[in-house]
């Protein structure tokens, strides 16, 4: 195999001819501009068409990717991505405008968005939405950023936000990018709030509570009312990352829970792809005392036409240039328009049937991390394997060797050896069969010969990969030797 | 049911495997007060073919710029996209993967993002990229924190001539932590004030930040301000049009410490401004306070070589409250993106195309100087975009519109002072023809 990095297949002889010569007299840029704005060389290669398409196509092929594997990676929804909404998206009416043009050529975008809007308050409760922020950590950005406007605003003096020690890593990177001081609180002993520890931290100084439900364990937070009671006594606000959202979908609503800022990740639930980490869409939805706050602009209709409705009270402001991922947001409605009430019921049901159904058949053999039932996700604590010498990092490696994607693993960070297991309702029973049996296989695996996942993988394109040398010698990018 | 494969026979099996009578079951645990009591209230699944005709004809209620002749930038440029970009970044093995958490078996995704962080820093002249951000807006945000958490100050110094989305961002990102902002205006002939920033900036100063070409589309002399910067200890952050830097001095040469902005221009579409992702790049010792991930190359255990995640220890989920920034998802196939556009492109490529912008946009200018009215009191260093003003701008831009063109932004909204001031951009999709059409038909108008 050619493992050569793109810079080192250049040719300087081969030129491109994508760009049409325009037909007035050229000028030299040292002719139009100051030389000392100008660069003396450019290092880029130089390649033809062919030898740049085998590259990459020969690169794709070095991975593992949904539509090729099964990849039940907990707490981030790797749902079956369908085909239609990628037709959709790439529409030239929806590639082709420009931010700046007229409402009135906008206007299908807009209705688009509006539409979108309209969908997801129905299917949360929330009272408005605003899709600028890009990802689930840009919306809980945004909505922890209309928290803390909203206390401001109310003269309220607040200073800390609660987060679970269950919780992900974002929400309190978050809390510290809005100024907040985060007080963790210690999960029970099934993984669930406590409520007397929840007490104890509260008062009057509490800002918000940060939420998943159901949380990181793949539990449902029973005592969510006794929460919400809590913080709202106390003045708080109460605010929902909604990356598991999914086995909830026309069961319940964040509004029911009660929440008051919510995102939801449209690259999880909603079915837009991952794109090997983004663009996904957080979508920031809220309850009627937090529309003030919203960024702006908001999509608003008057008569017929949808239109930029920049007058927000209190705005944040904006969280990233312009509209948001707007094609993400095409692809999002694609979806919902096929599911519809009905089928979301279903989308929830089989998530969460499906994640049981491998919780029940590898209870025996690996260990749960809580007894307590659990809905679209579950985490196994590999603390058996690990006493018998293979760490939950050996068994996701060995995962790769059967063509499965390794779940997610020591999150969350309350569960030890931990791999989390999602394989939401797109896949079928022989898919979640064919993964029992490896996992069965390869626990029988550590009492033969564990050296097999000590070593594993070894059917990927390389063998286990020397992370800490990666970060002991820092080398980030391609050097011309010289 | 669509994209469900559960058979009845298969839950019926799976609930007597889970030990549960019934879907509904499954949710049992949950407080009866929660539960919605009816059916959303949202329409019925449609087909896929009902769905198609239905988000079709919104599509299709859009005016795209191909059915005007538009000078439209201000941020966000049309470009020429080579034919063999689609079908590149359209593989599902790269559209359906996530974050390559799982280094053996993600190889691809990993080298193609570090050819990426490589083209980010052979195009700035810096020595390490993350492997992007969201958009310009939010990159320039990120960078502005960076700049805070290693200089310990507590003001921030902006130029008023960055994008204001991104000022705008950059107000939002800082609205819950206590730093000073300060903008400084500008000159008569479009440059940054360089007289004002002497005055503002002080020993509290973190950074300043300027963009070039800046939103009037200016080139600005950026080692006047980064001098003056680093005689204070701050550090220069600068915006940059990353297609711009084919042509234009490397900022790395230029005294600049962080380069950021929006990589829109690098093989990505308009799609009303998103997805693009936004870049950071910056020198060897900044590298750990850089937000977002990173891809190093390493080896496997058989010494070959491979490529993984690396310096995750400032990340939200190993640091959590203490990390550089919450940063999870990013826009790695934004990124990709360019680097495959880059590499079709290549160094003629993108020479020509920064070329033939300048000369188009150049020429557009020496045309709008033959209209009478048209006043142009700007520097003529510019690259793709300038200035050009003219009495009740307004009025003029929608007669223009009126006679499918769009001639450009009005800038008023932004600078009131400019209330009458368009600018105009051509890349090298533009035609001679196009742009004599625009300045004959605006004869025309003001006749």
């Amino acid at each position: 195999m050619d493992d050569r990095l793109i810079f080192e297949k250049s040719d300087s002889g081969i030129k491109a001819s994508y760009v049409k010569k325009p037909e007035i007299g050229l000028k030299e840029p040292k002719e139009i501009l100051p030389a000392n704005c100008l660069r003396s060389g450019l290092e880029l290669p130089s390649l033809g068409e062919l030898e740049v398409v085998r590259h990459y196509t020969n690169l794709s092929k070095r991975n593992f990717s949904l539509d090729t594997n099964f990849y039940p990676l907990g707490s981030c929804t790797m749902k079956y991505n369908p085909k239609i909404n990628e037709e959709l998206a790439s529409l030239e009416g929806f590639l082709n405008i420009h931010p700046y043009q007229n409402e009135e050529c906008l206007q299908g975008a807009l209705e688009l968005i509006y539409n979108l809007e309209t969908l997801l308050c129905e299917i949360t409760g929330m009272k408005r939405f605003s899709f600028q922020a890009s990802s689930g950590a840009q919306g809980e950005l945004t909505g922890m950023l209309m928290v803390k406007k909203y206390h401001k605003v109310m003269k309220n003096k607040k200073r800390k936000v609660i987060i679970p020690d269950s919780a992900h890593g974002t929400n309190p990177a978050t809390s510290s990018m809005c100024g907040y001081e985060t007080k963790v609180i210690e999960s029970d002993k099934d993984g669930l709030i406590d409520l007397d520890k929840l007490n104890k931290a509260v008062d009057a100084e509490t800002a918000a509570i940060m939420l998943t439900n159901p949380n990181t364990l793949g539990l449902f937070e029973e005592n969510i009312l006794e929460v919400a009671e809590i913080i709202h006594k106390n003045g708080g606000l109460l605010y929902y990352d909604g990356a598991n959202f999914n086995p909830l979908l026309g069961v319940t609503t964040p509004r029911l829970m009660g929440f008051d800022a919510i995102h939801l990740n449209l690259h999880k639930t909603f079915s837009t792809p991952h794109g090997c980490g983004g663009p996904g869409a957080g979508a920031v939805g809220v309850v009627d005392k937090l529309l003030e706050f919203l960024p702006v602009p908001l999509i608003d209709k008057k008569k017929d036409d949808f239109y930029f409705n920049y007058k927000i009270k209190h705005s944040i402001g904006k969280v990233r240039a312009f509209y948001g991922n707007f094609s993400v947001l095409v692809r999002a409605y694609a979806y919902l328009l096929r599911l519809g009430r009905e089928g979301l019921v279903r989308v929830a049901q089989n998530a969460t049937l499906n994640a049981n159904y491998i919780k029940e058949r590898l209870k025996n053999d690996y260990n749960v991390a809580s007894n307590k039932p659990s809905m679209h996700e579950v985490v196994f604590s590999c603390t058996k394997q690990k006493e018998k010498g293979a760490s939950a990092l050996d068994i996701a490696k060995r995962l790769i060797d059967y063509g499965v994607h390794p779940p997610t693993m020591y999150f969350p960070l309350i569960v030890k050896e931990a791999l989390m297991v999602e394989p939401t309702e797109t896949e079928s029973r022989k898919t979640l069969d064919y993964f029992i049996d490896s996992m069965l296989k390869i626990n029988k695996e550590i009492d033969e010969n564990k050296e097999i996942l000590h070593n594993a993988p070894s059917a990927a394109y390389v063998k286990r990969v020397d992370e800490v040398k990666a970060a002991r010698n820092p080398d980030l990018r391609w050097v011309r030797e010289k | 049911m669509p994209y469900i494969l559960n058979t009845e026979n298969d839950i019926k099996e799976m609930l007597r495997v889970a030990g549960v009578a019934t879907l509904d079951d499954l949710y049992k645990h949950l407080p009866s007060q929660i539960r919605l009591k009816k059916e959303l209230n949202i329409p019925s699944g449609f087909s896929e073919y009902e769905v198609k005709q239905s988000v079709t004809s919104l599509a299709a209620k859009n005016k795209t710029i191909n059915s005007f002749n538009s000078f439209l930038g201000a941020g966000l440029y049309d470009h020429y996209i080579p034919s063999a970009l689609k079908p590149l970044i359209s593989r599902a093995e790269f559209l359906t993967a996530y974050t390559p958490y799982q280094a053996e078996c993600s190889q691809g995704i990993l080298q193609a993002i570090y050819e990426y962080q490589s083209y980010i820093c052979l195009l700035t002249g810096m020595d390490v990229s993350n492997a992007s951000l969201f958009d310009g807006g939010s990159s320039l945000a990120e960078c502005v924190l960076m700049s805070l958490r290693i200089t310990k100050r507590n003001k921030v110094v902006l130029s008023s001539l960055i994008n204001p989305e991104y000022k705008k961002t950059l107000y939002t990102y800082l609205s819950g932590l206590n730093f000073k902002i300060q903008e400084i205006d500008f000159d008569a002939e479009g440059f940054t004030d360089r007289a004002a920033l002497k005055s503002v900036i002080d020993e509290n100063t973190a950074c300043f930040a300027l963009q070039s070409p800046n939103f009037l589309g200016t080139i600005e002399d950026i080692e006047k301000f980064s001098s003056l910067t680093k005689e204070k200890g701050a550090l220069t952050i600068l915006v940059a049009n990353p297609l711009s830097l084919s042509l234009l001095k490397e900022p790395a040469c230029q005294g600049v410490d962080i380069v950021c902005g929006d990589g829109q221009v690098l093989g990505g579409s308009l799609s009303l401004g998103g997805p693009s992702f936004g870049f950071v790049a910056t020198k060897n010792e900044y590298l750990r306070q850089m937000p977002g991930r990173i891809v190093g190359k390493t080896v496997d255990r058989e010494n070959k070589t491979a490529y993984c995640l690396t310096l995750q220890a400032r990340e939200q989920h190993i640091k959590r409250e203490k990390a550089t920034s919450n940063i999870c998802s990013n826009q790695s196939l934004n990124a990709i993106q360019a680097a495959i556009y880059l590499s079709l492109m290549g160094k003629d490529g993108m020479q020509k195309c920064a070329l033939y912008s300048l000369n188009l946009a150049h020429y557009l200018y020496g045309r709008l100087s033959e209209v009478k009215s048209v006043k142009l009191s700007f520097s003529q260093n510019f690259f793709n975009e300038f200035i050009w003003q003219i009495d009740d701008a307004k009025s003029v831009l929608k007669k223009l519109y009126k006679r499918k063109i769009i001639s450009g932004l009005n800038v008023g909204n932004f600078y009131p002072k400019l209330k009458n001031g368009i600018l105009s951009c051509c890349t090298e999709t533009k035609s001679r023809e196009q742009i004599d059409n625009f300045i004959e038909t605006l004869k025309d108008i003001l006749k």
